[in-house]
């Protein structure tokens, strides 16, 4: 690992830490290594709802800084209930947090991306878009994803995530804020109510030739549906 | 009171030894969710149906409350089961001394991470990777490489290599770190393979 690498230490729900995390941390500061603290609120659990989770978020961030040595914040608040990052509630925390420490200081701020749909379905694009939509326009610094199928199915990620994450952050940059929430209202409540029935998605070697590594058309075809949908709904990507 | 220097990892282990002792259960069913209540009442916070804020008082009262419950809650260590009390002026002081001008990678394949203020034109990076979930032994290096290759990704984050010569890695054992030294290796042979070597990690 080189020093314009990062290491990532992760503090525990919710404003705790245990040893292993200091000894780890002692080590990669005298190396001079750059460190990025990882944390991810849990909306409905000890903290509460939406405002109380927000404002344990934003403690832990700052926490980060001031006593883990962190250059940089990956935060990721996530539902009790979907185990996602991509529900109205987690969005609306993670957008308000990067939005009042950005406002206050001037520290780097990161998150990371939970859909519940797996790959190769438009409903995993459309999360994946939403998030990145408002983290950008908070003002986030960097987007970390996405962990497809909430992170825990085995081989359900690919690189087309996080092309729809990205390209959703391009087309975000530079836009009104009140143009933004129009946009998420109406994204966002085009796959919420699917939550419970949410596709399984298909597995890296369906969505892939593994030999050459490329998209299969199918997949392709997808991601066409997705930008298609969230130009209408208002975002435009440009190919 | 001015302080004498930005906390290090020894002062913030010091602090928890001379900290007050509480139990786990304590500091997540009372501690935790009373001050959170607390401050969300003292700021009158309530985000409406906004998913992002429009209002520059919400945002400052959300900062307010949150640097208010780090100071006045502090912070717990599960195995030593006690609490660290930072002042306000630490915390200020841990900002302060925090690079706020990373560059992630190397040579052409670098990233400048530098502050965006708002919804700046400039796009966030992109940290492709699978954000440790769990990728086969057999497929781990297409796996990342379909993230190294697209052009939107700025950076790679790692997926977690399931098994290790067919071995479960399994925490606390040689396997965990026989597996995570396997996930760099082939983390760089996709970045290789995808024309990207120097990439950030």
């Amino acid at each position: 690992m080189r020093p314009c690498d990062s290491h990532e230490c992760s503090q525990l729900n919710e404003l705790k830490v245990d040893m292993a995390a200091l000894n780890m941390l002692s080590g990669w500061v005298e190396n001079g290594n750059t460190i990025m603290i990882e944390q991810m609120p849990i909306f409905g659990g000890y903290c509460g709802m939406v405002e109380e989770t927000a404002i344990c978020d934003v403690a832990s961030t700052l926490a980060s800084f001031a006593l883990f040595h962190g250059n940089y914040h990956l935060d990721g608040p996530i539902h009790i209930r979907w185990g996602i990052t991509t529900s109205r509630e987690t969005i609306q925390i993670a957008a308000h947090v990067a939005a009042a420490i950005d406002a206050n200081t001037d520290l780097l701020l990161a998150n990371q991306y939970y859909p519940i749909a797996g790959p190769c379905t438009e409903m995993c694009l459309l999360e994946t878009a939403a998030q990145a939509i408002a983290d950008t326009a908070s003002g986030r610094e960097l987007l970390s994803g996405s962990a497809a199928a909430k992170g825990v199915a085995q081989d359900k990620t690919t690189g087309m995530e996080a092309r729809i994450m990205g390209e959703a952050a391009k087309a975000t940059a530079g836009m009104k804020i009140a143009d933004v929430n129009k946009i998420l209202e109406k994204l966002v409540s085009s796959y919420e109510k699917n939550y419970a029935k949410a596709p399984a998605g298909k597995d890296f070697r369906q969505c892939y030739d593994v030999l050459t590594v490329k998209p299969t058309a199918e997949y392709l075809k997808v991601y066409e549906g997705a930008v298609k949908a969230l130009a209408g709904f208002g975002l435009e990507i440009k190919n | 009171m001015a302080t004498a220097r930005p906390l290090t990892i020894c002062d913030v282990y010091d602090g928890f030894l001379a900290g007050k002792k509480l139990t786990e259960d304590e500091w997540d069913y009372d501690i935790i969710p009373t001050n959170a209540t607390k401050l969300k009442d003292k700021y009158k916070l309530n985000f409406g149906k906004n998913m992002v804020p429009e209002d520059k008082s919400t945002m400052n009262n959300l900062f307010a409350a949150g640097l208010e419950m780090l100071v006045s809650t502090g912070f717990y260590n599960s195995d030593l089961k006690r609490v660290l009390k930072i002042s306000e002026t630490d915390v200020w002081e841990g900002i302060k001394k925090t690079p706020k001008q990373i560059i992630l990678g190397e040579g052409r394949d670098c990233a400048r991470f530098y502050p965006r203020r708002g919804n700046s034109p400039v796009k966030p990076i992109i940290q492709g990777g699978p954000t440790g979930a769990p990728v086969s032994e057999d497929v781990f290096v297409q796996v990342m490489q379909s993230y190294a290759q697209e052009s939107v990704v700025d950076t790679i984050v790692n997926g977690v290599m399931a098994t290790i010569e067919g071995h479960p890695a399994i925490t606390n054992t040689p396997y965990e770190i026989r597996a995570l030294m396997a996930e760099i290796r082939g983390v760089r042979e996709a970045t290789v393979r995808a024309g990207r070597p120097y990439i950030a990690i």
